[in-house]
């Protein structure tokens, strides 16, 4: 089937199978590799993509669900793109995100496999709840697995990325005043 | 022909080979199933909310006081235990349902709130029980090219507390070892008249249920009987977590024992009543 969806900000048309996984699809035929498969059932959140705004595993979407709906890779993040369910990202360096800036400043990245995952989970979390507390970052994360056991950083990654993002209660004042 | 919804379940049965549909509809899109609607009847959800719609309901919108909490608290407890967040902005909660796992999160709450299910095909639709929906581990009473249109919480079920608890490994994406959801409505007493009752009060009406401890979730008539329309002390609590041992049935599988099973589905009960007696926002 002929599927047209915004991927990290752009129109996409592509052919392909319904049931072709969505971390298929992003792989083999778009090439964004960024997106990792690790157990293949939905447990471990490599494979974790933004579906409008929202942190889903691509490994249990298939590709006909992405029909007229906005995708975000881990490849949207970096510089001027700012992807679906974005809120402006404007970090001191043009082409990281602030939550990539975030996880390189703290050492939140040891293998790297889960980095995307955790990272786009991270910015599901922090879209919606620019200043939340500890107990909401781990249970924003608890689907994602590090088997380098790195979780500390990576939570200090995130409070980091919150502290500096726009919106957040301790960065620029926003509407909730 | 299988009908797919969320597809956190279903996607990763295909992908093992246990189920080859020849034809997968896709039903998660049609907005008649995605509503969460209050009414003189009660609540109706329909079937393809995802559990994180579901959990939104009870969070305040920014700048605004929480709204009312409209969906009872033993629901949210089980939807909040389900999955991860991944799993909780696909996953419906007409799915958890249909997929008929005996530890589904949902099953207890929805018995629990004489919850009734409407059943939609080319044929017309019907009314089920949620209590009798389960005929065993991954069957329900759906008729082939039959869907679960809406979940109905009666208004009565709306009032009255509720509380949900599960056991699992962890707390992330750990699948229910036992889970128990109780609801029940206290006589107010004079002095206590508008506000919640206390621990005091005779209990007027009380519905328990409990999942992985049977091959469905499992409605607890005795230990109801033992605490209907009496004042919940102590020891009537420990004879109603004794006859709620008696009532199931669990058996020893991959997740856990049989001992252990029926020794801790008495603790979480009495947890579980614990928590419904004090009193509570919503």
């Amino acid at each position: 089937m002929l599927l047209e969806f915004e991927l990290n900000g752009k129109q996409t048309r592509v052919e392909a199978e319904p049931n072709l996984r969505v971390l298929d699809l992003l792989r083999d035929v778009l090439g964004l590799t960024g997106t990792k498969e690790g157990c293949g059932r939905g447990e471990c959140g490599a494979c974790t993509i933004l579906l409008d705004g929202k942190a889903v595993n691509s490994c249990l979407l298939y590709a006909a669900k992405l029909q007229g709906r906005h995708v975000t890779t881990i490849e949207g993040l970096s510089g001027a793109d700012e992807g679906a369910g974005g809120r402006g990202d404007q970090g001191d360096t043009p082409d990281l995100h602030p939550l990539q800036e975030a996880f390189l400043a703290e050492g939140a990245v040891q293998c790297g496999f889960c980095t995307p995952g955790m990272i786009l989970s991270a910015k599901s979390l922090l879209d919606r709840n620019p200043d939340p507390d500890v107990r909401e970052i781990e249970e924003a994360l608890s689907g994602n697995l590090c088997r380098c056991t790195g979780y500390g950083k990576i939570v200090k990654a995130v409070q980091r990325a919150a502290e500096r993002a726009p919106g957040s209660a301790k960065g620029e004042p926003h509407d909730e005043r | 022909m299988k009908f797919l919804a969320g597809g956190t379940d279903l996607c990763v049965q295909i992908a093992e080979g246990a189920l080859e549909p020849t034809l997968l509809i896709d039903i998660s899109a049609a907005e008649e199933l995605r509503r969460i609607e209050r009414g003189a009847e009660g609540l109706r959800i329909g079937a393809a909310v995802t559990i994180a719609e579901l959990l939104e309901t009870a969070r305040a919108a920014p700048g605004k006081p929480p709204a009312p909490a409209s969906v009872p608290r033993c629901l949210l407890q089980g939807a909040a235990a389900i999955g991860s967040p991944q799993i909780r902005h696909l996953g419906t909660i007409g799915g958890n349902l249909c997929n008929a796992s005996p530890c589904g999160d949902t099953l207890a709450p929805l018995i629990v709130l004489a919850g009734s299910f409407t059943l939609r095909s080319n044929r017309g639709s019907r009314v089920v029980a949620a209590e009798e929906f389960f005929l065993g581990p991954k069957a329900t009473v759906l008729e082939p090219g039959e869907i679960l249109q809406s979940i109905l919480i009666p208004s009565t079920h709306l009032q009255g507390r509720s509380a949900f608890r599960m056991i699992g490994k962890r707390n992330g994406q750990a699948i229910s070892q036992v889970n128990v959801a109780v609801w029940l409505k206290q006589e107010q007493s004079a002095d206590s008249a508008g506000g919640g009752a206390g621990g005091t009060a005779p209990i007027q009406d009380i519905r328990i249920a409990a999942g992985s401890v049977a091959p469905i979730p499992l409605r607890l008539g005795r230990a109801e009987r033992h605490l209907r329309g009496s004042v919940p002390d102590p020891s009537l609590l420990q004879a109603a977590a004794r006859a709620v041992q008696e009532e199931i049935q669990p058996i020893t599988d991959v997740r856990t024992s049989q001992a252990y099973r029926r020794s801790v589905t008495a603790s979480l009960f009495l947890e579980v009543m614990t928590e419904v007696l004090e009193k509570q926002g919503g």
